[in-house]
């Protein structure tokens, strides 16, 4: 599996244009001179090799912010399965896709990912899109000023859990596979790469040691967890970041490990479809029952769930944090309550004297 | 679309629901009915477990078994009006098909019980779920010692299988009953449930319980257990929670680091303490 | 996977937008990050602006009532329909006999339009649209001081500012993204006051919160004033060079003491006096407000009040320095901007100025009506009198929207002939003739003006659903019909027409808009680059006018019998009446039911627990609904979102207006609140048809 190879940058895009040919090519685009979003690719040329974060994260691909799930066709044309029963079709996405331009912090999601989706039940859409997308990543030479992937180990370049990882040499690429399909698929291409000299090793560790330099923040979830494990931090802290939550949910839809959906039944003439749409346990209809009953009303418990669940439960049920420092819920937050923001001010809490 | 593929995704897809016909449907009390669904005879699950009923176009709700799988291929499931999905279900009549996928859940741990007095607190519905366990209790004497079920309700109207009360007493349980709010031919208890511990004739400290209600009603009744003397890890409670998935993906059943869908929904007073629960 | 950058349909903030389309079908959306506006955020119903798109709700293929019923029918027969009824009304009773309604929800091509189809096809100035509603006090009061009404500054710049004034606005809540740029301008350093009787959000981030009583605002912001000038704070430098009138003012503030105002606002005279001071020493001071100031009986004179207020301090003219009315409706600045009001054409030019008639006679090739025509209130007057025939909705809901609606059903009753444009059927649509069917934001272009004027374009994204059709398209086929031919080959040559008619339009193309996030009017040529914050060496109207105004109470303040004075308002979660979000299931499941929110001591008095059932009444109506005991809420104050029709706030609200801008004043009425004594049980009432999902 474990490969590694020197891709010409004058190679690159005829190989994405043969990826192309069975699958559909996505990668980071600028839009009409503004923003960089991942979308299917026309022009390989305009494909923007080092791009800040995508809003949203790649997890759009694999658990999408809405995804028809089942449908119930009422259509009298379609037969009945059973007597009195209607054929209910699965409408899992059968689509192939190659990610291009991903981010190393965001590969490091799709372990916890997978234990989360294909636990003990196998959630099948997830799993259908996971088998079916090969994601190509880019080691980020310049890290934005929200990064901080590099105090969770999960960026900039990663060891393990890629499909294929390229490292950019400047003229060339430094190409590491990870994965079998990431090895099947180089190796299927093999005319294109060549071995890599002491040279190319050399630079790549130079590459890597500049972008390491171009962070600028670097904070560790444990301190925080062991903070908040000590009872130092009080509810009067969850209050204020309560008080300026805007509930606009962005930090769960941004989230690349957020999962959370919810699931409703569209009616139309000839059929009803089961889809499901993110959803965030920010809100307090999340968890309403039936009978009008909330269990957390109170806006203070939400939010702290929130930071809870990727800094305490994650670890306990997952074994790792549920944060891989993209730095997206800090470009995306309207009241500045970020995990960035919010891990430094629990650890500036140590310092302060408790909670105070 | 042939049926064989049909059979072969459900087998796959965790969210694609299996029919069930309605056989029957008791009136049990002002807007909860009993389903009686058809089911295939090899479906099994346990007291305290759930099953995802669903009504196409409306959705579906975790509603816990009100049955033992062993009697007759037929799955009780006890259903009160209360939301949209509900108010769908209710809107079904007997020769229907209902959607089904489960069952899901932990169950009551039996084993945990073996060969002590059980006490099981019910308050209003939440007697549903405890029914197959007093149905199992019943039938497998051997397995417990002296059963008492303490049974609260808001009026004499609101309380659920009131034809199998003498049954159950039939069968060995000392049943208690007790209500909110009386009328004249009303001569059982008047109050909470957690006021008749004097009716439990029992060591609280050997003992153990079983617990299912409206949330204040658990929270008051494990903690009096707790201070009678009976450990923590043997006051046994079924939680209720909006769900969307039932299998651990939708997130809306969480409280604290579980899951009770997947984790629960039968949880200890220790497990409910230690992680926040309720 | 496609991604088309556009616009957020919901309110002015106008935020971009990515909607993102797989297979010809909407999957999500996501927010922009280099948009000035909302720099890589998104409230929770811009994020959820992708689902009600596609609902099955949606409203299909063109219908007309047969015997009482609406049925399906083809384009060719609703459009000859409408042409022939509208043809028929205006030969037998007059064109004034015919009241449009254009629509903020629609873009400016099509408000241009629509305007003109009233103007040059109907021949009437009847056309409003529901700023009458929300900002036409804005339009008024700042068009008499300044000569221009429309926020003066930009979003952009509001982190920058040190002092944020905000008056009547619930901000985090109706206008999120702006809300954004408030707290950070909080985070540097910046001193934030809020004016608003109930403790909002936005208030307890507050440094200041005047809990002022609803309606006393005059009041309030006379006493700022007289502090100002008591202290020497007032900018006389200012106030000599660029304004008139000042010394008949003076006279009036001289009234307006702290203390004397304290008694009327409920103020702390202090409180009146630290906010004073803070608002005038500071040079890069805003000053925010919404419908807290407009719907109320005195909303000219309160907008009036607070354009006083930054001219006495000198706070316009400069960047994070000015006067910002925060607009509803993603296109409630470019509805008006286009002139679908009853007095003016496109960039507020008079119908009654025979110059602008006549330039608009000559491009349009008809005489044009020379009276200002009726406004909304007026027109469901007149409806109701029988005076008005017909009329023709397009993307708006009264009833739900206006006040007193038992009077406003009747109005739509007595029409002989309505015709309802929408993307949903809605409560109005119940007594349409014709239904038609019109494509939503995501499956037609054109431009939107956001609250800061920046007028961006809204991309297509999927075809129209069933047989819909944008509104631009639906108005030039009827106008076609009705022998006024109009043949645009797209929104961008509508957009042409409106540059040559429209000076602060007049540099405004598509294939500008095109780059960049769009371009803040005015904008007088096509090399430049807009106007990013407003009357920067001299007003519109040349120099600004003190005018003098007075506190005037409340049309109906509480008395013995109804002692509670509700004010109307919104949520978050919801907006307005529910088309749209009410089809979104995060959205709908946040706030499934209609609240009254009062205080805890006046719960106690009456007797009401918290989440227990009320009644609360007026002298027109009354509705039934849970009580949310809270602080929140003031002491004799009680507070009900405006969104649901179970519980229609609409039905017991004051329908008197101010003389001026005929807005309602939603904000003050008198109530009474009662306890159920039964509790009754609101069911919901399921959404779909329960007959229909029985499979077997």
């Amino acid at each position: 599996m474990k490969g590694e190879w020197i891709l010409d940058k004058n190679h690159l895009s005829y190989w994405l244009r043969q990826l192309r040919k069975d699958r559909q090519l996505i990668g980071p685009l600028r839009d009409e001179g503004r923003d960089i979003v991942f979308r299917t690719v026309e022009n390989i040329h305009e494909i923007v090799l080092d791009c800040p974060a995508s809003l949203p994260s790649p997890k759009e691909f694999l658990f999408p912010q809405y995804e028809p799930m089942l449908r119930l066709n009422s259509n009298p044309s379609s037969p009945p399965l059973r007597k009195g029963v209607r054929a209910v079709e699965d409408l899992t996405d059968k689509n192939r896709r190659v990610i291009f331009g991903v981010r190393s912090c965001d590969i490091s999601t799709l372990g916890l990912l997978d234990k989360f989706y294909l636990g003990k039940y196998r959630d099948p859409y997830y799993e259908q899109r996971r088998k079916n997308t090969l994601f190509i990543s880019v080691v980020c030479n310049n890290p934005e000023p929200t990064c901080f992937c590099i105090g969770l180990a999960t960026g900039p370049y990663l060891e393990k859990g890629f499909d294929i990882q390229l490292t950019d040499l400047g003229d060339r690429y430094f190409l590491q596979t990870g994965s079998a399909e990431g090895a099947r698929t180089v190796r299927s291409m093999a005319f294109l790469f060549r071995r890599p000299t002491k040279l190319d090793y050399e630079d790549q560790y130079e590459v890597f040691l500049s972008s390491k330099a171009g962070f600028q923040k670097r904070i560790g979830l444990e301190g925080v967890r062991q903070m908040i494990l000590s009872g130092r931090v009080k509810d009067d802290f969850w209050q204020w970041v309560a008080g300026r939550c805007f509930e606009c949910g962005g930090c769960v839809y941004e989230c690349p490990l957020c999962t959370c959906f919810t699931v409703t039944d569209r009616v139309y003439p000839d059929g009803i479809e089961r889809v499901r749409l993110w959803d965030t346990c920010l809100f307090k209809g999340f968890t309403r029952m039936a009978g009008g009953v909330i269990p957390n009303e109170k806006m203070v418990l939400r939010t702290k769930r929130w930071y809870y669940h990727k800094l305490i439960h994650y670890p306990e049920t997952l074994g790792d944090f549920g944060c891989v420092g993209c730095g997206r819920c800090t470009i995306t937050c309207p009241g500045k309550i970020d995990m960035a923001t919010i891990a430094t001010k629990i650890k500036g809490l140590a310092l302060n004297g408790d909670g105070e | 679309m042939n049926s064989n593929l049909i059979a072969r995704q459900a087998k796959n897809n965790i969210y694609l629901p299996f029919n069930g016909r309605i056989e029957e449907i008791i009136p049990l009390a002002p807007d909860v009915g009993l389903f009686r669904v058809r089911v295939e005879s090899q479906l099994t699950y346990s007291p305290g477990q759930f099953f995802m009923v669903s009504v196409w176009g409306a959705g579906e709700v975790p509603i816990s078994v009100a049955s033992l799988p062993d009697e007759g291929g037929v799955l009780d499931l006890c259903i009160r009006k209360a939301g949209m999905v509900t108010t769908a279900i209710h809107s079904l009549q007997t020769g229907q098909s209902i959607g089904l996928r489960g069952p899901y859940g932990n169950g009551f741990p039996l084993e945990a019980s073996k060969g002590r007095d059980i006490v099981v607190v019910a308050g209003g519905i939440g007697i549903a779920p405890l029914r197959p366990l007093i149905h199992w209790l019943i039938r497998n004497p051997d397995k417990a010692g002296q059963v008492t079920l303490l049974y609260g309700s808001r009026s004499p109207e609101d309380m659920v299988f009131r034809d199998e009360i003498e049954k159950w007493r039939e069968g060995g349980i000392n049943v208690v009953l007790t209500v909110d709010k009386g009328n004249e031919k009303w001569n059982g208890h008047i109050g909470l449930v957690t006021g008749l511990w004097h009716e439990v004739r029992t060591d609280f400290k050997k003992a153990a319980a079983y617990i299912c209600g409206p949330e204040i009603m658990i929270k008051a009744a494990m903690r009096d257990l707790f201070f009678l003397g009976m450990p923590d890890n043997r006051i046994i409670t079924t939680l209720e929670a909006h769900m969307k998935c039932g299998v651990g993906k939708c997130g809306h059943c969480y409280a604290g680091p579980k899951y009770i869908c997947t984790d629960g929904p039968v949880f200890s007073y220790e497990e409910i303490k230690k992680h926040a629960i309720l | 996977m496609k991604k088309v950058l556009t616009v957020c349909p919901y309110c002015g903030c106008g935020c971009g937008l990515y909607i993102h389309v797989e297979d010809g079908k909407i999957t999500g959306v996501s927010p922009s990050r280099s948009h000035p506006v909302n720099r890589g955020s998104l409230c929770v119903k811009g994020w959820n602006a992708h689902e009600f798109v596609s609902h099955p709700d949606r409203l299909k293929y063109p219908m007309i009532r047969q015997d009482g019923r609406l049925k399906k029918a083809t384009w060719a027969e609703a459009i000859n329909l409408v042409a022939a009824r509208l043809e028929d009304i205006k030969g037998k009773y007059g064109p004034d006999s015919i009241g449009i309604l254009s629509s903020a929800k629609c873009t400016n091509e099509e408000n241009y339009l629509m305007m003109k189809f009233a103007r040059a096809v109907l021949g009437t100035n009847n056309i409003d649209h529901c700023a009458r509603l929300c900002h036409s006090s804005t339009v008024g009061g700042l068009a008499s001081a300044f000569g221009s009404g429309a926020m003066t500054n930009s979003i952009s710049e509001i982190a920058d500012a040190r002092v944020i004034f905000v008056i009547g606005s619930n901000t985090t809540e109706q206008h999120p993204m702006i809300a954004m740029h408030m707290l950070e301008a909080v985070d540097r350093g910046a001193t934030l006051i809020v004016a608003d009787p109930r403790r909002t959000k936005i208030a307890e981030l507050s440094r200041i919160h005047l809990r002022h009583r609803s309606g006393t605002d005059v009041a309030l912001l006379m006493g700022i004033m007289n502090v100002i000038l008591n202290e020497g704070l007032v900018d006389i430098g200012f106030v000599r060079r660029r304004t008139e009138n000042c010394d008949s003012f003076e006279e009036a503030l001289r009234r307006y003491s702290p203390e004397i105002v304290e008694g009327i606002t409920g103020v702390k005279a202090n409180d009146i006096r630290r906010a004073a001071r803070i608002y005038a020493m500071e040079k890069r001071s805003m000053l925010f407000y919404a419908m807290g100031i407009t719907q109320h009986i005195t909303g000219v004179d309160n907008v009036k009040a607070c354009a006083n207020l930054i001219m006495l301090t000198g706070h316009i003219g400069l960047p994070m320095s000015g006067i910002n009315p925060l607009r509803g409706q993603n296109n409630v600045q470019g509805a008006c901007d286009m002139g679908a009001l009853p007095n003016v054409y496109t960039g507020y030019q008079a119908v009654t100025d025979p110059k602008a008639r006549r330039k608009f006679e000559r491009a349009w090739r008809r005489r044009l009506p020379e009276k200002s025509g009726l406004t909304l209130m007026e027109m469901m007057d007149m409806a109701y009198e029988g005076s008005l025939r017909a009329m023709y909705i397009t993307g708006e809901n009264p009833l739900i929207s206006d006040p007193d609606l038992n009077h406003e059903r009747e109005a739509m009753e007595r029409l002989e002939f309505l015709v309802v444009q929408d993307i949903f059927i809605n409560e109005t649509s119940e007594y349409a003739d014709v239904l038609l069917p019109a494509a939503s934001y995501a499956e037609k272009d054109g431009t939107f003006t956001n609250t800061e004027r920046r007028v961006q374009l809204l991309r297509k994204a999927i075809q129209p659903i069933g047989e819909s059709r944008p509104d631009w398209e639906i108005i030039s086929e009827l106008s076609s019909a009705m022998g006024y031919k109009m043949s645009y080959r797209g929104t961008y040559e509508i957009m042409e027409e409106i540059a040559l008619l429209t000076p602060s339009y007049a540099g405004i193309l598509q294939h500008r808009l095109n780059e960049g996030f769009g371009l803040q009017w005015p904008c007088p040529d096509i090399d430049h680059p807009g106007t990013p914050y407003l009357h920067r060496k001299k007003f519109a109207r040349g120099l600004g006018t003190f005018i003098t105004v007075d506190f005037v109470p409340p049309d109906e303040p509480p008395d013995e019998a109804y002692p509670f004075l509700l004010t109307t308002g919104r949520m978050y979660f919801r907006y307005h009446t529910g088309t749209m979000c009410g089809r979104t299931s995060v959205l709908e499941r946040e706030e499934p039911e209609c609240f009254v929110e009062i205080n805890p001591a006046d719960a106690e008095k009456l007797g009401i627990k918290d989440r227990s059932m009320v009644r609360v009444g007026s002298r027109r109506g009354f509705i039934d609904l849970r009580a949310y005991v809270t602080q929140r809420t003031p002491e004799g104050i009680v507070f009900i979102p405006f969104h649901f029709k179970n519980a229609a706030a609409n039905v017991i609200t004051n329908p008197a207006t101010d003389p001026d801008a005929k807005i309602p004043e939603y904000k003050v009425c008198a109530v009474k609140v009662e306890p159920l004594s039964r509790p009754q049980k609101t069911e919901r009432p399921p959404l779909i048809d329960l007959e229909t999902l029985r499979i077997t």
